[in-house]
C-alpha cells in the first residue's frame, strides 16, 4: 500500500507564488485545458474521460464525480445547473479554504469544463457565510475569468455561454447537504428534500442539477491535461488523485496539506506533521471530519486514507479533515462536544434527528458530570439504532455514528466516568 | 390490474398511489402525523414506516424471477421507507407494524422521540380525546420513558393572530399548518423558526396570522400546538355531539360538522366533501356559534301598543287566522328567503298559494366582490339557488321595496331574512301592513314586525339548501328544541352524556332549548284551523313531495344526499350562476 509521497509535487495547489492572480495562473497553462476540452472535445467525451479517471467526490460520501454527470438527462433548452458546495461545515474540515484563496481559478476552469460536460447554464458557488474573506477572493477571481472571457457569453469564441455566481450561506450546517443546499440557495428555509426525484432529474427551480465539492472540481482540470490513466496511477488504485488532508488537533504540525490518496495514516502524523505534541501516544483519529466513526490511536497501522482502507478499518473517508487526539484527550468529552454540535445544527425536520440528537447530547452531559450509570451507555447505543437511516438526509447517520462508534470503541473511558449502579431484579 | 400485496393480503390498484393514502383507502390504519391527503408530501415525522420490496425483473425474459420454491423473489428496500412518499408498483410488498416487527419497532422507537419534547399535559390539552398523537401512543406508542433530562421550553400561549393560539411546546413540527397557508389558503403567512428541537412555527415579526382560513390550521394540528381563541377550554371533545350539517353563512354551502354540548352549539368544523369543500371552511362561517346560540326569538311575540311582548302560539296561530281572514289573499304578500331552507320555502309557497295569494317573491343577498374564488362566494345567502328552483319570483331589494309599499298589500309575510338589517329594505315600509316576520333572531327586522314567529335554524331541523353550484346538500338536528327530543329522533346524534347523563349532570338541562317549531311546522298547524293541512310529519314528506312536483329536484332525497354528499341539481356552471 505504500504510495510514494515523498517525491508527490502538490497539483492542486502548486508551490508557485500569487496563482491567485489570473496572469500567473494563465502563464502556467491555466485555462488551457478549457481551451482543449472546447476546441477538441465533445461534452460526452468530457464525461468519459472523467468517469475514467474515477474522480471521487471529496465532498465525503465517495461517490464517482463523472458518473454522477452521466445521470444528467438530455438537454431540452432550458436552464440546468451546477451548485458547488463550499460550505465545508463538517468540524475538522478546512480545505476548499485553501483552494479559494491559493488556486481559484483552478476550481473556476473545472467548473466551466463541467459546465460543458453537461450543457451548463449556471454555476452556483456556495460559500458558507463566515468565510466572507475567501467569499470576496472568489468574487474577485470570477470578476477577472469574466473579463479575460472564461466566463460569460460565447467562452474563448467556442459559442458556449455559461455563467458563475458566488453565493454565501447564513451559517447552517445542514446547508452543506446537497438538497439543503439547493433550497438555500432558492432562498428557502434550509430542509433537506424528500428523495426521489433526485437532484439530476429535479434540482435548483426544478431543473436538473449537479451538485459536486469544489475539491471535486478542481481536480477536473488535471485528468483534463495530463489524461485518465495518469490521474488513475496517482495514489490508491480504487480512490485516485491528490487530497487536501486538513490534519488538526495534537500534531507539532497541522495544516492543510495535499498528498496523493491511500496515505498511510501514521506517515501523515510522524512525518507530515512532524509527530504527536510533546511526544505523546496518538489515543483517536477522527479521519475525515466529526462525522466519520474515530479510529482508535493503537490500531492505526496499516491504515491508509483511501475509501477501501478505511472501510476495512471501520470508518470511513469523508472530507479527508482529519482530527488527531493525544492520550490526554477525554473521550467523554470529545464526544459530548461533537454531538453538542449535532444538537445544534439538526435543521429540525424529522423527528428521529430533531430530537435524538438532543436526548443524546442530554444523556452525554449526564455522563460527562458524573450522573450517569451504565445503563445510559446502551441507552446511547439503542438511540443510535433509533436514528440511523430512518431521516431524509444523512444527519441523524453523523450525529449517530460518533456516538455509537466512540462509545464502542472507546468503552472504558466512558465506564470510568459512570456509576457502576447495580439494580437488584424486582 | 397492477397489483400489491399489503401484510400478505392481495390488492388490486390503479394508477399511482401513494402506499399510504392507499392503505387508508383500504380502511388500514397506518400511523401518521404529517400527511394530509390535499398537502404535499414533507415526509417528515417518520412515522408511517412501512419494509417495501419490489419483486425482481429478469431482463431477458421480461418475467418475475423466481425462486426455488416457485415464488417471486423480492428485493427489499435497504431501509425502511416513508409510506406516505412511496408510490405503489406492479407487485410490490409491503410490511407495516402488523407483520414486521422492525417496523413496529421503529414506529415505537419514533414516537419516543416525538414524546421526549412533548409536554404530555393532556389533561389540560383541547386536543386531547381526538389527538392523533394520543391515539397513536396509545396504539403504537412504548410503554414508558427513558428520557430522564429536562424537556426544551419553547414560548407558550402565543397569539398569532386574532383566532389561533400557539402553544409551541406541544408542536412536533409536522408542518402541516406551513404548509396550508402556502398551498390551499395562500397566504405564507406562517413559517417554521428556529432549529433542531428548539423550532416551531411563526408569523413573520409585526405581522398576525389573519388569513380568513386560518382555523383549517386548528382542524390539520395533530396535537393541541395550535388552538381556536374561541374555543379554547371551552368543552372536552368526548362530552359533545357531532353531528353533519352545512355552513349557511355563505353561498358555497361548506360541510359542517355542528359540535353541541347542552343544546349549545359549541364549536363548528369542516367536514370533507370533495366536490365543495375538501378539508376545509372561511373562518366566519365558524363564527355563526353565537347566532346559533344567543339572541335567539323564543316564544311569538305579538305588538301591542307599540311593545313587543311574549305570546302563547295559540295566541298567535289566532291572531295570524284572524288577519288571513281579514285580508283579500291578493293582499298578502308573501317574502321567500334564499336564507331558510328549500322545504319552508315550499311549504310558504304552497301555503300561502293555496289560499290564493300571488306567489311567493325572495331577494337575494349578493355582495358583489366579496368572494376569493375559493371557499367565500359573493353570494351570502345558503339557498339562493333553492329559491330560484322552486319557483319564487327574484327581485331585487328596491323592487321589494316597492312591492311592500304597494298600497294594495295589507299584510305582509316573510320568512326568516334580515330586510331590514341587511338594508334591502327599509323599516318605514312596513308601516300601515300587519307585518308577520318568522324567523329564529331578534334583529331589525323582527323588531319591525307586528307578529313574531320564532322558528327553528338549520341545526335544530333536518332541512336542505341549493348552493351557488347547485348542489342540494342537507343539515342534521344537532339541537333541541322545546319539541323535539334527541331520544326519539332517530336521526340526532346520541352522544356519551345524552345516554348516560341524568338531569342533575350539568351539562344535560333544558336551559338551552329554544321554544320555537319549523317554519312548515306552524304553518301545518296554521292550516289546520282552516281544515287545509298538507300532511306533512317530517322535512321527508316535504322533499318526496318537492321530488315529485317540481321536476328540477326529481330524484333527491335524503338518503341520496347523505350517500353521495349532496346532489348536483344544475349541471352546468353557468346555468348555476343564473338560474
Amino acid at each position: 500500500m505504500a504510495v510514494d509521497w515523498r517525491n508527490f509535487e502538490p497539483l492542486l495547489i502548486p508551490k508557485i507564488p500569487n496563482l491567485h492572480k489570473i496572469e500567473v495562473f494563465e502563464k502556467h497553462d491555466g485555462y488551457k485545458q478549457l481551451a482543449k476540452v472546447l476546441k477538441e472535445y465533445t461534452p460526452e467525451k468530457v464525461v468519459d474521460e472523467v468517469k475514467a479517471a474515477n474522480i471521487r467526490g471529496r465532498g465525503g460520501a465517495g461517490f464517482n464525480a463523472g458518473l454522477k454527470w452521466s445521470f444528467m438527462p438530455k438537454p431540452d433548452g432550458k436552464p440546468r445547473y451546477i451548485a458547488a458546495n463550499g460550505d465545508e461545515s463538517e468540524p475538522g474540515t478546512f480545505k476548499d479554504r485553501q483552494i479559494f484563496e491559493y488556486n481559484p481559478h483552478l476550481f473556476i476552469e473545472g467548473a466551466t469544463i463541467a459546465g460543458f460536460a453537461m450543457h451548463i447554464d449556471a454555476v452556483y458557488v456556495y460559500i458558507r457565510g463566515e468565510y466572507k474573506a475567501w467569499i470576496d477572493m472568489m468574487q474577485k477571481a470570477i470578476d477577472d475569468a469574466y473579463a479575460k472571457g472564461y466566463l460569460g457569453k460565447n467562452i474563448m469564441g467556442s459559442g458556449y455561454d455559461m455563467d458563475m455566481y458566488v453565493h454565501s450561506g447564513a451559517g447552517a450546517y445542514i446547508c452543506g447537504e446537497e438538497s439543503s443546499l439547493m433550497e438555500s440557495l432558492e432562498g428557502k428555509r434550509g430542509y433537506p428534500r424528500v428523495k426521489p426525484p433526485f437532484p439530476a432529474q429535479k434540482g435548483l427551480w426544478g431543473r436538473p442539477t449537479t451538485i459536486n465539492n469544489i475539491e471535486t472540481l478542481a481536480n477536473v482540470p488535471l485528468v483534463i491535461k495530463n489524461g485518465a490513466d495518469w490521474y488513475k496511477a496517482i495514489g490508491a488504485e480504487s480512490h485516485p488523485g491528490p487530497v487536501l488532508y486538513g490534519i488538526s488537533g495534537h500534531v507539532n504540525k497541522p495544516g492543510v496539506y495535499e498528498y496523493p490518496t491511500g496515505m498511510s495514516i501514521n506517515d501523515l502524523i510522524y512525518e507530515v506533521c512532524g509527530g504527536m505534541r510533546g511526544g505523546k501516544k496518538v489515543k483517536a483519529v477522527i479521519p475525515g471530519g466529526s462525522s466519520t466513526p474515530p479510529l482508535r490511536g493503537d490500531a492505526l497501522e496499516g491504515v491508509c486514507m483511501d475509501a477501501d482502507s478505511l472501510r476495512t478499518a471501520g470508518s470511513m473517508m469523508g472530507t479527508a479533515g482529519m482530527i488527531i487526539m493525544d492520550e490526554d484527550t477525554d473521550m467523554v468529552d470529545v464526544l459530548w462536544r461533537i454531538s453538542h454540535f449535532y444538537h445544534h445544527e439538526s435543521c429540525g425536520q424529522c423527528t428521529p434527528c430533531r430530537d435524538g440528537t438532543g436526548f443524546l447530547e442530554k444523556t452525554l452531559i449526564k455522563i460527562r458530570d458524573g450522573h450517569g450509570e451504565m445503563r445510559d451507555l446502551d441507552l446511547l447505543l439503542d438511540l443510535c439504532t433509533q436514528m440511523e437511516g430512518r431521516t431524509i438526509c444523512a444527519l441523524a447517520d453523523a450525529a449517530a455514528w460518533p456516538v455509537r462508534y466512540t462509545v464502542t470503541r472507546f468503552r472504558e473511558d466512558f465506564e470510568k466516568r459512570v456509576k457502576n449502579t447495580v439494580y437488584a431484579l424486582a | 390490474m397492477p397489483e400489491i400485496f399489503i401484510d400478505n393480503v392481495r390488492y388490486e390498484f390503479e394508477g399511482k398511489p401513494l402506499v399510504l393514502q392507499f392503505m387508508l383507502d383500504q380502511g388500514l390504519d397506518p400511523p401518521f402525523f404529517c400527511y394530509h391527503p390535499s398537502l404535499s408530501i414533507p415526509a417528515n415525522c417518520r412515522q408511517c414506516y412501512v419494509e417495501a420490496g419490489t419483486p425482481v425483473m429478469n431482463r431477458e425474459t421480461n418475467e418475475w424471477e423466481l425462486d426455488e420454491k416457485g415464488e417471486r423473489v423480492i428485493r427489499f428496500f435497504p431501509k425502511l421507507m416513508t409510506s406516505c412518499s412511496l408510490e405503489a408498483s406492479d407487485g410490490m410488498v409491503i410490511k407495516t407494524q402488523r407483520t414486521s416487527e422492525l417496523v413496529e419497532r421503529a414506529q415505537k422507537d419514533t414516537l419516543e422521540f416525538i414524546l421526549v419534547n412533548h409536554p404530555l399535559d393532556c389533561p389540560i390539552c383541547d386536543q386531547a380525546g381526538e389527538c392523533p398523537l394520543q391515539i397513536q401512543t396509545y396504539k403504537y406508542g412504548p410503554e414508558g420513558s427513558r428520557f430522564e433530562h429536562k424537556k426544551v421550553h419553547k414560548p407558550k400561549r402565543i397569539k398569532l393572530g386574532p383566532k389561533v393560539i400557539l402553544d409551541a411546546e406541544r408542536c412536533i413540527n409536522c408542518t402541516r399548518c406551513v404548509r396550508f397557508t402556502e398551498e390551499i389558503s395562500k397566504t405564507e403567512q406562517l413559517t417554521i423558526i428556529s432549529r433542531g428541537d428548539k423550532n416551531y412555527p411563526a408569523v413573520a415579526p409585526g405581522t398576525e396570522f389573519d388569513d380568513p382560513y386560518s382555523l383549517n390550521t386548528v382542524d390539520i394540528c395533530p396535537v393541541g400546538a395550535l388552538t381556536s381563541s374561541d374555543f379554547r377550554f371551552k368543552a372536552r371533545v368526548w362530552e359533545m355531539n357531532q353531528t353533519p350539517g352545512v355552513d349557511v353563512t355563505n353561498g358555497k354551502g361548506c360541510n359542517i360538522d355542528v359540535w353541541t354540548r347542552d343544546n349549545l352549539v359549541m364549536r363548528i368544523t369542516p367536514r370533507f366533501n370533495p366536490a365543495v369543500n375538501d378539508h376545509w371552511m372561511p373562518d366566519f362561517g365558524r363564527d355563526d356559534i353565537t347566532r346559533l346560540n344567543e339572541n335567539r326569538i323564543s316564544k311569538p311575540q305579538v305588538k301591542l301598543d307599540g311593545d313587543s311582548i311574549k305570546s302563547s302560539w295559540s295566541n298567535a296561530e289566532m291572531s295570524m287566522a284572524e288577519k288571513l281572514q281579514e285580508v283579500k289573499p291578493e293582499e298578502i304578500l308573501v317574502i321567500g328567503s334564499a336564507f331558510s331552507s328549500v322545504e319552508d320555502n315550499f311549504v310558504l309557497n304552497k301555503h300561502f298559494s293555496a289560499l290564493g295569494a300571488k306567489e311567493a317573491v325572495f331577494s337575494p343577498f349578493i355582495k358583489e366582490g366579496s368572494g376569493d374564488g375559493f371557499l367565500i362566494e359573493d353570494d351570502q345567502y345558503p339557498n339562493t339557488n333553492g329559491c330560484r328552483l322552486l319557483g319564487l319570483k327574484e327581485l331585487s331589494p328596491s323592487e321589494l321595496e316597492a312591492s311592500i309599499k304597494e298600497s294594495g298589500v295589507k299584510l305582509v309575510i316573510s320568512l326568516e331574512d334580515d330586510l331590514v338589517g341587511r338594508g334591502a329594505v327599509s323599516a318605514a315600509a312596513f308601516e300601515g301592513k300587519f307585518f308577520v316576520y318568522m324567523g329564529s333572531n331578534h334583529n331589525e327586522t323582527s323588531a319591525a314586525a307586528d307578529l313574531v314567529i320564532p322558528i327553528s335554524n338549520s341545526v335544530e331541523q333536518s332541512c336542505s339548501f341549493v348552493n351557488t353550484g347547485g348542489r342540494i346538500q342537507r343539515t342534521v338536528a344537532a339541537k333541541e328544541t322545546m319539541y323535539t327530543n334527541r331520544k326519539l329522533n332517530l336521526e340526532m346524534s346520541m352522544g356519551r352524556l345524552d345516554r348516560y347523563g341524568t338531569k342533575f349532570d350539568n351539562w344535560v338541562s333544558d336551559r338551552n332549548r329554544i321554544d320555537c317549531m319549523p317554519a312548515w311546522e306552524f304553518l301545518e298547524r296554521l292550516a289546520t284551523l282552516s281544515d287545509q293541512q298538507f300532511g306533512y310529519q317530517t322535512t321527508r314528506d316535504i322533499i318526496a313531495e318537492i321530488a315529485s312536483v317540481n321536476e328540477k329536484f326529481s330524484g333527491v332525497n335524503y338518503d341520496r344526499i347523505d350517500d353521495e354528499l349532496g346532489v348536483p341539481l344544475i349541471s352546468n356552471e353557468q346555468e348555476a350562476k343564473s338560474v
